[in-house]
């Protein structure tokens, strides 16, 4: 039977619009498939995990105290963070997780908050509090090879510039900055995005995505995934494209 | 130039009137805007204002605090249908003001949205202000919790009035140290009911310290992260309690506070937080001991808050749940419930309800007892589809019907006992379509 590790990090400060939601649906599709999925968590206060052993890494979402609290740490933690990636551990990153990879988040009082440095990318929230890009967003990503529409909802301050490989283009809402043209920020194995609802909700194929990479990272010959019953997924995604495109 | 304001306004709400239209918002709008903003300034309010504030129960809290006053022979001014903006209030004391803005009643007893605290009462001075809890609750709108918190935090800070607090909530017991100089901070507090828990159950929000930043100690957990704590580090929650409700009973249901017995009708854990508030303010202005049992004992509602609808001869039981912890504890109450059920939930995501209907993946699903079916309804009927089918249910059991009169007919299609939960929004709209069952007992659509 296969299996995957998966390490959520700050499942308990890290947990603002439902991104736990993600590990759930994860661990759902998995199970679907008689794949083995382990989640283990790792917060401020517990010992060091070793990082690499995981399939792949998770860092929801935030609010700025939060973020604050948990930036600290997160640097310890960064050699191993590093070391997994380069290793081809899958870094799946939203909001606050993604703006702490990059370069640094300097929020809206102007507090720089060191990122990871990992990505070149870095996020200025603006002065103005009650500037945010808040709404739906649909994104078209072609990460599987095929044109994919994702559906979510962004909520963030930070305007995040530098990115050099954007997840996806933005087809309704803002992405990176307010009005950008691009979303999120893209490797084979990273998808960072500022997308919550949580992200993976409607859109099967970008969980598939993760679930099929991590499987396949250690294999000789490739594995393919059974495939799903998926229509309520797509038909949720499908009355909010209808909606936001097609007015 | 404020007389002509409010003669301007006065006419506005008389023509409302004369179309028949509802002057709840509409004149506090155009006033606000002929104002420069400042909608609540031009009245000339003397008696005093008791607010109440707070994610979850303002309006119950709101209605029954009126109760007291009204029962004791007082004159009283209340929102009571809840148009909390300052834009409500204004349109509220347009319809109670004379022509010089003059607003008579002995008290004015005003709900009042989390973000207008400030807004409101920078304009008329206010003498009590009620905080009953913070949740996440359309975050989106608000922006995040902490902003939310830190407005009201500065309101506080010159505030020198009277202060209840919710001392089991971290989020509203840090708004008693806004102001050292406050003598008037008053806090009220549970003692642990049957289901308190010594783990957190639900995502919740205020883990740390707000002044230090260490993780805050729990004895116990009510429900969310309303409970016993205490910052080992700096203290924060050590406070002797204004009023305390100890020997809770949800089953009869009773507690004791302030040394009297109460038994009020609704048996829900945050219904004894909401009471024990009333409570503190019953105490605070020495209402009689008689005045304050009777409201509590009566006090019911019927918008939707565990509203009970006969579909045929099959019970259906609706409750509000604007965020994770109302949908939460409407979840217990089902499971707590003996024998098979069947449930409706309608969520929709217009603006009042928040844009963003990620909240749903905080509720606990997972919990579901002999839930033999469930239907969903609402604009966003699929997302709670498939956020209920992610939690392990089956999905052959789920049926997505986003008209409300089809999901109704739906659901009572079948024997058996039914609940039906519905976000903000779609709870009138969700009544109405009950209703209509119920009277045409669902033949309206052969």
């Amino acid at each position: 039977m296969s299996k995957i590790k998966i390490l959520h990090m700050y499942a308990d400060m890290l947990d603002l619009y439902g991104d736990s939601g993600n590990m759930e649906i994860l661990k759902y599709r998995c199970g679907k498939r008689g794949i083995e999925c382990i989640i283990d968590k790792y917060s401020i206060g517990d010992d060091m995990p070793y990082f690499p052993e995981y399939d792949l890494i998770y860092i929801g979402g935030g609010a700025d105290l939060e973020q604050q609290h948990i930036s600290a740490d997160l640097l310890k933690c960064r050699q191993g963070i590093k070391k997994a990636y380069k290793s081809g551990t899958f870094l799946f990153l939203i909001c606050g997780g993604y703006q702490l990879m990059g370069k640094y988040y300097r929020d809206a009082d102007g507090n720089e908050i060191k990122g990871l440095g990992l990505f070149d990318y870095f996020t200025v929230a603006p002065s103005s509090r009650k500037k945010r890009c808040i709404g739906n967003i649909v994104i078209q990503t072609e990460i599987t090879g095929k044109p994919v529409k994702v559906v979510g909802f962004e909520n963030h301050g930070g305007q995040t510039q530098g990115v050099k490989n954007p997840l996806g283009s933005v087809l309704y809402g803002n992405g990176n900055c307010s009005k950008s043209e691009h979303e999120g920020y893209f490797e084979k194995n990273v998808i960072a995005t500022y997308l919550h609802g949580p992200m993976l909700a409607k859109n099967p194929e970008i969980s598939d995505y993760m679930i099929s990479y991590c499987i396949n990272r250690k294999s000789v010959k490739p594995i393919k995934l059974t495939k799903l019953n998926d229509k309520l997924e797509k038909d949720c995604r499908q009355v909010m494209i209808e909606r936001l495109l097609n007015k | 130039m404020k007389r002509l304001l409010i003669l301007l306004g006065k006419i506005i709400v008389k023509i409302l009137n004369l179309l028949g239209r509802n002057a709840g918002n509409l004149p506090g709008i155009i006033l606000w805007h002929l104002s420069g903003q400042k909608c609540c300034s031009m009245f000339k309010v003397d008696c005093p204002i008791i607010a109440v504030t707070g994610t979850n129960g303002k309006t119950s809290v709101t209605n029954c605090i009126a109760q007291l006053f009204e029962k004791s022979g007082k004159n009283i001014i209340i929102n009571r249908e809840g148009n909390n903006l300052d834009t409500g209030i204004c349109s509220l004391l347009l319809r109670h003001c004379d022509m010089s803005g003059r607003v008579k009643a002995d008290y004015l007893i005003l709900e009042t949205d989390e973000s207008h605290v400030p807004v409101v009462y920078s304009q008329m001075k206010l003498e009590t202000l009620v905080v009953l809890n913070f949740f996440r609750d359309q975050l989106d709108r608000n922006g995040e919790m902490e902003t939310l918190i830190q407005k009201i935090n500065g309101f506080c800070k010159t505030f020198d009035g009277n202060l209840i607090l919710n001392g089991d909530d971290p989020n509203t017991a840090r708004l008693g140290c806004a102001n050292p100089k406050n003598k008037n901070v008053k806090y009220f507090h549970a003692e642990p009911y049957k289901f308190a828990t010594e783990k957190i159950f639900e995502a919740s929000e205020g883990r740390f310290c707000p002044f230090c930043s260490e993780p805050l100690e729990y004895d116990y957990y009510q429900y969310s992260h309303i409970g016993k704590f205490i910052c080992k580090n700096c203290k924060f929650g050590d406070y002797k309690p204004y009023i305390t409700a100890s020997n809770i009973d949800l089953e009869k249901p009773v507690f004791t506070a302030n040394g009297h017995k109460y038994s009020p009708k609704l048996n829900s854990i945050y219904n004894i937080y909401n009471m024990t508030a009333v409570a503190g303010v019953a105490k605070l202005y020495n209402i009689k001991p008689k005045i304050t049992d009777s409201v509590i004992s009566k006090y019911t509602v019927n918008n939707g808050r565990m509203e009970t609808f006969m579909l045929g001869d099959r019970k259906a039981t609706l409750n509000l749940a604007k965020n994770p912890v109302g949908a939460n504890m409407t979840l217990r109450v089902m499971n707590e419930m003996n024998g098979d059920k069947e449930l409706l939930f309608v969520l929709n995501d217009n603006v009042a309800d928040g844009l963003d209907v990620s909240w749903i993946w905080d509720i606990n699903f997972s919990i579901f007892e002999r839930v033999t079916r469930v239907v969903t309804s609402g604009t966003r009927a699929y997302d709670i589809a498939v956020r209920i089918k992610c939690s392990g249910y089956d999905p052959e059991k789920i049926t997505v019907c986003p008209d409300l009169d089809d999901a109704v007919n739906e659901l009572a299609r079948t024997e058996g006992r039914k609940f039906v939960i519905a976000n903000y929004t779609a709870v009138q709209p969700t009544r109405q379509a009950l209703k209509r069952y119920s009277e045409n007992g669902g033949n309206d659509d052969e």
